[in-house]
C-alpha cells in the first residue's frame, strides 16, 4: 500500500481504542480465527458459568434414577450413581479449559525465555539448552506424567505441571529456531548500531518477532494438554472423583458404552470441539499474526 | 549523550582508524580441521574530519562494509587502533562502546531489511533516544522534528515501515540514526537498493543534513558516480587494502592505481561521442577470495600494468596465470605512497607506464 491512498486516516491520528477496535475486526475476519474465537468464548462463558447454568448439582447421586435415558428432566441421562450428566460435563468444562490456559501459561513463558537465551546467545548456552531439550522431547511425555503423579499424588497442579513440563522443550525448541531466523536480519544488527544492550535487542526486537509462530504451537498444544488431562483423568491418575472432568465421565461411561453410550461420547464430543476450537484459533493466528498479513492474504479472499 | 566528550583539537581527525585488519576465522570444522580464514580488512588506516565526506569505494568482497562496521565496533577487530574524537575505541569495554555510538551511526543498506516491521515509524525513530536516556518528554517533539527534516510527513509516524516505499523507509534509517546528533554517520551503501530517480533525492537530503548540522560521513558505495557526487576524499579499497586515497578532483582526474584507473574506465559516460573514442581498459579475471589473497601485490593477477611493464620489457618478470609480469608485483607488497601525502596509492609503478594501454587486449573479448 502507498503511503498516500489513504489520506482520510491521516487526518485523524488513531486512538489505542479505534486501533484495537479495528486490529480485532481484520482478524475476525478470518474465517478459522473466528469460528475458534467463537467456540472458545462459548467455552470460556460455560466455564466461568457452569455452577449456575448446570441444571443439578454435579455430584449430587440419586440412586432411585441411574442410568436414565436422555429425557427433558435430564437432557444427557444420568450416570450409575444417578449424577445428571449435562451438569456434570459442564463443570467439567472448568477443568479442560483451567489446564489448558495454564499449560499455555506455563510452557510459553518458559519455552519462549529459554529458547530464546539459546538461540540469541549462541555457543555453549545454546549446545546445552539444545542437549536438555532433545533429552526432553526423547522422553516419553506420559511416562513422566506418570512419574510426577506418583510422586505428587495425582490432583490438577500434579497434571498441569507434567504436561507444561512435557510441554516446554517443545515450544523452546521452535522459539529457539525461530531466533536462529531472525538473528541475521539486518535489524537486529541495525539496533545493535544505536547502542542497544543485547538483553534489548533481545527483549524488544528478537522476541517479539519471534512470538507469532510460538503462539501458534502454544495454542496447538492447548488442545493437546485437554487432550492430555483427559487422558490422565481417563485413566485416574489426573483428577480425582468425584469432582467432574471430561476424561474421567468417559472412564465412568466406559463400561457402559452398550447401553448407555451418550455419558461417554458427549464427553468425548466436548473434547473435540474444544480441541477444533484451540486449532483453529491457532491456525488462525498463524495466518493474521503478521503486520504484512493484509498485503499477503488479499482481503479480496474473505 | 555526547556532552560530556572533550572536543577534538582542531587538528585532530575526528576518527582515526590506525592500521585494523579483521580476520574472519573459519574455526574448525567437525573433523576439527582448520577452516581458512577470510582476510576481510588487512592493515587498513584512514583518517576523517568532522564535517568531511570520505567516500569508501571497491567491489564486492573489498572489506568496504566489514570496515564500516569496524568502525562502530559491530564487528570486533583482530587488530589494529580506532580513536574516535580522541578516544581509543578498540581498548574500551563494550558498555562505554554501547555509549559512545550515540555520536558514531550508520545508515545500513537494506531499506526493507533494517527496520523492525513490528515497530511504528514514531517508535524507531524515538527507540535511540530512550536507548541513551533522553528525556521522555521531549522525545515525541523531537521526532517529529527529526521527521521534518528528513522529509517525511510527522502524521504518518503511527505507520508500520511496510506501508512506506524503499525510499521513504530509507529516510526513516537516517531518521533514526540522525536522532542522536551524532558526529559521525557511516553510510553503507545507503542508495544501492533503491531507484535511481530516488537515489538523487537521498544523496541531496545527505548533503543537505551535512551543511545543517556538520556531520561527518564515511560513506560506502560501490558505485563511483555516487561517490563523486558526494565526498571530499575518496579511498579505493581492493580485497581488503586501500589502494588508491586522495582529494576526490585529483583521484578522478588523474587516478594512480591500475585498480582505480579500469574502475573509472567502466563508468559509461554520459556523451556517445565521448564514449565511442575513449578506450575501455581491462581488467583480467574477478577478485580474488578474501581466504587465497595473492603474493606481492593482491591486485598483480588483474593488473593490465604490470602486463604492459612486464612487456616493456626492462625489469624481471615471472609467468603469473595467463601473463607475464614483472617479478617485484608477484613478490612484494607494494607500500601506500604518491607524489604528494593527500594522494597516495600503492603501486610499485607509475602511471607513466600506461602509455601502450591501447596494445592490449580488451578484457571483454578474453573469454
Amino acid at each position: 500500500m502507498s503511503a498516500d491512498d489513504r489520506a482520510s486516516d491521516l487526518a485523524v491520528p488513531p486512538t489505542p481504542w479505534r486501533q484495537l477496535a479495528e486490529t480485532l475486526r481484520d482478524h475476525l475476519r478470518h474465517p478459522g480465527l473466528a469460528i475458534g474465537t467463537g467456540l472458545l468464548a462459548l467455552l470460556l462463558l460455560v466455564a466461568l458459568f457452569a455452577p449456575w447454568i448446570a441444571p443439578y448439582p454435579p455430584l449430587k447421586t440419586n440412586m432411585s434414577n441411574t442410568l436414565a435415558p436422555m429425557s427433558s428432566a435430564h437432557w444427557l441421562g444420568t450416570d450409575q450413581f444417578g449424577r445428571d450428566v449435562l451438569s456434570r460435563i459442564l463443570l467439567g468444562t472448568q477443568v479442560s479449559l483451567q489446564v489448558a490456559f495454564a499449560v499455555v501459561a506455563l510452557s510459553l513463558t518458559a519455552g519462549t525465555l529459554i529458547g530464546a537465551i539459546a538461540g540469541f546467545a549462541g555457543g555453549w548456552i545454546e549446545r546445552i539448552t539444545l542437549v536438555i531439550i532433545d533429552i526432553l522431547l526423547a522422553f516419553p511425555g506420559f511416562l513422566f506424567a506418570l512419574a510426577l503423579v506418583a510422586a505428587r499424588g495425582s490432583s490438577l497442579e500434579s497434571v498441569i505441571i507434567a504436561v507444561a513440563i512435557a510441554f516446554t522443550p517443545r515450544v523452546a525448541a521452535v522459539m529457539r529456531s525461530v531466533v536462529l531466523t531472525i538473528k541475521p536480519r539486518p535489524f537486529i544488527e541495525s539496533s545493535r548500531a544505536i547502542g542497544m544492550s543485547e538483553w534489548r535487542v533481545l527483549w524488544r526486537h528478537v522476541i517479539p518477532n519471534a512470538l507469532p509462530p510460538v503462539i501458534v504451537v502454544a495454542t496447538v498444544s492447548a488442545a493437546t494438554a485437554i487432550l492430555a488431562e483427559a487422558g490422565l483423568s481417563f485413566l485416574g491418575l489426573g483428577v480425582q472423583p468425584p469432582t467432574p472432568t471430561w476424561g474421567n465421565i468417559i472412564a465412568d461411561g466406559n463400561s457402559l458404552i452398550t447401553t448407555n453410550p451418550w455419558i461417554s461420547l458427549s464427553a468425548g464430543f466436548c473434547i473435540a470441539i474444544a480441541v477444533i476450537a484451540f486449532n483453529l484459533l491457532g491456525d488462525g493466528l498463524r495466518d493474521t499474526l503478521d503486520p504484512q498479513m493484509k498485503r499477503q492474504t488479499g482481503r479480496g479472499l474473505l | 549523550m555526547t556532552g560530556n566528550e572533550q572536543p577534538p583539537a582542531p587538528d585532530e581527525p575526528l576518527l582515526s582508524v590506525a592500521n585494523v585488519s579483521k580476520i574472519f576465522s573459519g574455526g574448525r570444522s567437525l573433523l576439527g580441521r582448520q577452516r581458512s580464514a577470510v582476510r576481510a580488512v588487512d592493515g587498513v588506516s584512514l583518517e576523517l574530519r568532522a564535517g568531511e565526506t570520505l567516500g569508501l569505494v571497491g567491489e564486492t568482497g573489498s572489506g568496504k562494509s566489514t570496515l564500516g562496521r569496524l568502525v562502530l565496533r559491530l564487528v570486533e577487530p583482530t587488530s589494529g587502533r580506532i580513536t574516535f574524537a580522541g578516544e581509543d575505541l578498540t581498548a574500551k569495554s563494550m558498555a562505554e562502546v554501547r555509549r559512545l555510538r550515540g555520536s558514531i551511526q550508520m545508515v545500513f543498506q537494506d531499506p526493507y531489511g533494517s527496520l523492525d516491521p513490528r515497530m511504528s515509524v514514531g517508535a524507531l525513530i524515538a527507540e535511540p533516544m530512550i536507548v541513551h536516556g533522553a528525556p521522555r518528554a521531549d522525545i515525541p517533539r523531537r521526532v517529529s522534528e527529526i521527521m521534518g527534516l528528513v522529509g517525511l510527513d510527522a502524521r504518518l509516524a503511527h505507520r508500520y515501515p511496510h506501508q512506506f516505499s524503499g525510499g521513504q523507509r530509507q529516510r526513516i534509517g537516517i531518521a533514526r540514526a540522525m536522532a542522536l546528533s551524532p558526529k559521525l554517520l557511516v553510510l553503507d551503501e545507503p542508495v544501492s537498493a533503491l531507484d535511481v530517480s530516488i537515489q538523487a533525492q537521498i544523496l541531496n537530503l545527505l548533503r543537505d543534513i551535512q551543511q545543517r548540522t556538520g556531520m561527518a560521513y564515511l560513506f560506502i558505495a560501490h558505485d563511483l558516480a555516487v561517490v563523486r557526487h558526494v565526498s571530499n576524499r575518496v579511498a579505493v579499497m581492493y580485497l581488503g587494502r586501500i589502494v588508491e586515497t586522495g582529494p576526490r578532483d585529483k583521484l578522478y582526474g588523474a587516478p594512480r592505481h591500475p585498480y582505480t584507473i579500469s574502475l573509472l574506465s567502466a563508468v559509461p559516460l554520459a556523451s556517445p561521442a565521448l564514449e565511442r573514442t575513449r578506450s575501455r581498459i581491462p581488467v583480467y579475471g574477478e577478485i580474488s577470495s578474501g581466504t587465497a589473497v595473492p603474493s606481492g601485490c593482491r591486485f598483480h593477477p588483474r593488473c593490465f600494468r604490470a602486463r604492459l611493464v612486464a612487456g616493456a620489457g626492462k625489469v624481471p618478470t615471472v609467468a603469473s596465470g595467463d601473463g607475464i609480469i614483472p617479478a617485484v608485483c608477484a613478490q612484494q607488497d607494494p607500500k601506500l605512497e604518491g607524489p604528494t601525502s593527500e594522494h597516495l596509492s600503492a603501486c610499485h609503478f607509475g602511471p607513466e607506464h600506461d602509455g601502450r594501454i591501447a596494445t592490449l587486449q580488451p578484457a571483454g573479448e578474453r573469454a
